[in-house]
């Protein structure tokens, strides 16, 4: 009787829980945005496109939105492009390096310095010419390329100097990659990772550089370096290589011992 | 007389030798139909040995202070001799404990060793589990990771919900409002000093309370598999004509553990990263908090459950409910019988509990 009592209860409980489970769904979470994309985003055409463009960029990725750089109150719509607040607007074409160069120091100068910083103002390109305004990707060679320099000039030059950057933007791209990985098991990588972000700004301020004999050079001693970080890569690759063989050793040898185990309580139980 | 057996002759006529060697291992007997899923208590003990062991020796590095914890960590894995391997075999031995301990506790469940008069090995047994969870949920936090952080404050966060003590108990969890250094303290404690402690306890009641009431009979390949214990008198259920406990039993010990510490040693060696996710090797940032942060494995029912439910506290009531009822399952399932195909109704919930934590964790990793 008490048995079938508790067997009844049991259906009774699994079944309502089963039921909650299934009917009920997660709360879904609104996600917190700046008055600005509140605003903008929704809005068709010129207004909206510079949201949609920003969305996939470098800058949405690290946390840099709107008013970062067009000042203004994020926090309060009717405020939001208040002068008082803050907000500048869009930069005129000259003032365009200056409004980048606010963050980007250093590659303001070395652009100031380049043939296209001279040019400014005299039909030169800005920064937006060839890294677009709200679209900003990471910087990487495919920057340069026959479409975008040869709306202003032929692109032999150009091409050489991408050349010889490729194999240090390849270097680059595997060490960074090889450092992601060993980081994520746990290997300290903070020194390579130091090493790496100055060898990489070295290597970006070449970017802006337009003499091709000074961008070969400081490639090659940037990939001499780079190979020192590499060597150091490969020597924890090895390591772990080692490690592994070790383990296969010590599993191959425990199954060997697990099987003479059973073995010899076989012949007892027998 | 041979050097090797005067000592002995003189350990034997002081400390009885012969006889315990006679009562504890030779002339121990065990049911003939014992099987495998018997041995997964002496992995336990193992693992748990293992735990200690490993346990100890990153205490001689580890620092439990949130300045250092995670520098700490790092230096274990990348400067230590050897340091790397002690760290793995902690962090992943902990993952395996929980896993052995459940495969151990639906074993007896599922063979009825559970049931009377074994209600109290049930009862310890379950505590032990909740121990572990516990004692896992304490070392989750000392690295001081992006994931241990929080994690733990996931977890903290859920006691909020009860009414009244609630947010009380968030705090005397965390030994502030937030997750910080007094939580460090606090978990560092309660994992090398408090949990070890009272598992060790435990792990004595829980043997003792087995050497007492003896070894249950599997259900499989006997005619009467209904239980005959009357509960009149306390009764050691002993196995004329058995297996003796050594060599027979404790060679299929070995062989269990052998064959543990090869899957053990396979994914230390291979593919400890199954148990850390990328948030495990960076620092803890409070100001920074991660996408998609997720609990152990073992857990992933429960989170997900916490979030099916419309509130937390509804959610936590149905896990308080569920885990009171598997501590007091001796005590409601009272049938005599014991093989599982002669109890549907057993099966059906069994089969079903099984199939849904499965299913709550499968779905709380990828929500």
């Amino acid at each position: 009787m008490r048995q079938s009592a508790t067997n009844r209860f049991c259906v009774i409980a699994c079944s309502t829980l089963l039921l909650l489970l299934t009917i009920l769904s997660p709360a879904a979470r609104g996600q917190e945005e700046t008055v600005c994309i509140q605003c903008h985003g929704p809005q068709p055409g010129k207004g909206g496109a510079p949201v949609k463009a920003w969305r996939g960029s470098i800058h949405a990725d690290n946390g840099i939105s709107c008013h970062s750089c067009h000042g203004g109150d994020p926090n309060d719509a009717a405020n939001a492009m208040s002068p008082a607040r803050g907000f500048v607007g869009t930069p005129q074409e000259a003032g365009i390096p200056a409004f980048c160069g606010r963050c980007h120091a250093g590659i303001m100068e070395d652009y100031l310095k380049s043939a296209h910083g001279r040019a400014l103002g005299k039909g030169g390109p800005t920064c937006v010419t060839c890294h677009g305004a709200h679209e900003v990707k990471k910087a990487n060679l495919e920057l340069i390329n026959e479409k975008s320099c040869s709306r202003c000039h032929p692109y032999d030059r150009a091409a050489g100097i991408k050349e010889a950057m490729r194999q240090t933007e390849g270097l680059i791209t595997d060490i960074e990659r090889k450092i992601e990985r060993f980081k994520g098991e746990g290997v300290d990588t903070e020194r390579h990772e130091k090493s790496l972000f100055s060898l990489r700004n070295r290597y970006h301020r070449l970017f802006h550089e337009v003499d091709t004999a000074k961008v070969k050079r400081e490639s090659s001693h940037i990939q001499q370096e780079l190979n020192t970080i590499n060597q150091t890569l490969e020597n924890l690759d090895e390591r772990n290589r080692r490690r592994k063989i070790a383990g296969a050793m010590v599993v191959g040898g425990l199954l060997v011992a697990a099987l003479i185990a059973h073995l010899l309580k076989r012949t007892y139980d027998d | 007389m041979s050097p090797l057996k005067s000592i002995y002759h003189w350990l034997n006529v002081r400390l009885g030798v012969d006889e315990l060697v006679e009562k504890r291992l030779t002339g121990y007997l065990l049911p003939r139909s014992i099987n495998a899923w018997y041995s997964l208590g002496s992995v336990l003990l193992v693992i748990f040995g293992i735990q200690v062991v490993t346990g100890i020796l990153l205490l001689i590095y580890y620092v439990p202070d949130a300045e250092k914890a995670f520098k700490s960590v790092t230096y274990i894995m990348n400067d230590v001799h050897f340091g790397w391997l002690i760290r793995m075999c902690h962090a992943v031995g902990s993952n395996m404990m929980v896993a052995v301990l459940l495969l151990h506790m639906l074993s007896a469940l599922f063979m009825g060793s559970h049931k009377s008069p074994r209600e109290l090995n049930w009862v310890t047994g379950f505590i032990l589990f909740n121990l572990v969870l516990g004692i896992s949920l304490t070392g989750y936090l000392l690295p001081w990771s992006q994931l241990s952080f929080w994690a733990t404050t996931v977890a903290t966060n859920s006691a909020g919900a009860i009414p009244v003590i609630g947010q009380y108990l968030v705090e005397f969890l965390r030994g502030g409002k937030l997750v910080g250094p007094h939580t460090l303290g606090r978990f560092f404690a309660v994992h090398v000093v408090l949990l070890p402690l009272v598992i060790g306890a435990l792990i004595g009641a829980h043997l003792f309370l087995l050497e007492r009431i003896g070894v249950s009979t599997p259900p499989f390949g006997q005619k009467e598999t209904k239980s005959t214990w009357q509960g009149d008198e306390f009764r050691h259920e002993s196995h004329p004509g058995g297996i003796p406990f050594f060599p027979n039993y404790l060679l299929q010990d070995v062989t269990s553990i052998l064959i543990y510490l090869a899957i053990f040693f396979c994914v230390v060696f291979f593919s400890p990263y199954i148990f850390f996710p990328p948030t495990a090797f960076v620092p803890a940032d409070p100001f920074k908090t991660p996408a998609h942060i997720k609990p152990e494995w073992y857990f992933l029912a429960n989170y997900q459950t916490l979030k099916v439910f419309p509130s937390e506290l509804l959610g936590l009531m149905v896990q308080g409910a569920a885990m009171t009822f598997l501590a007091l399952i001796p005590f409601i399932d009272r049938g005599k019988e014991r093989h599982p195909l002669k109890r549907p109704l057993f099966l059906a919930c069994f089969i079903g509990g099984i199939i849904l934590f499965i299913g709550m964790t499968i779905w709380g990793h990828y929500s």
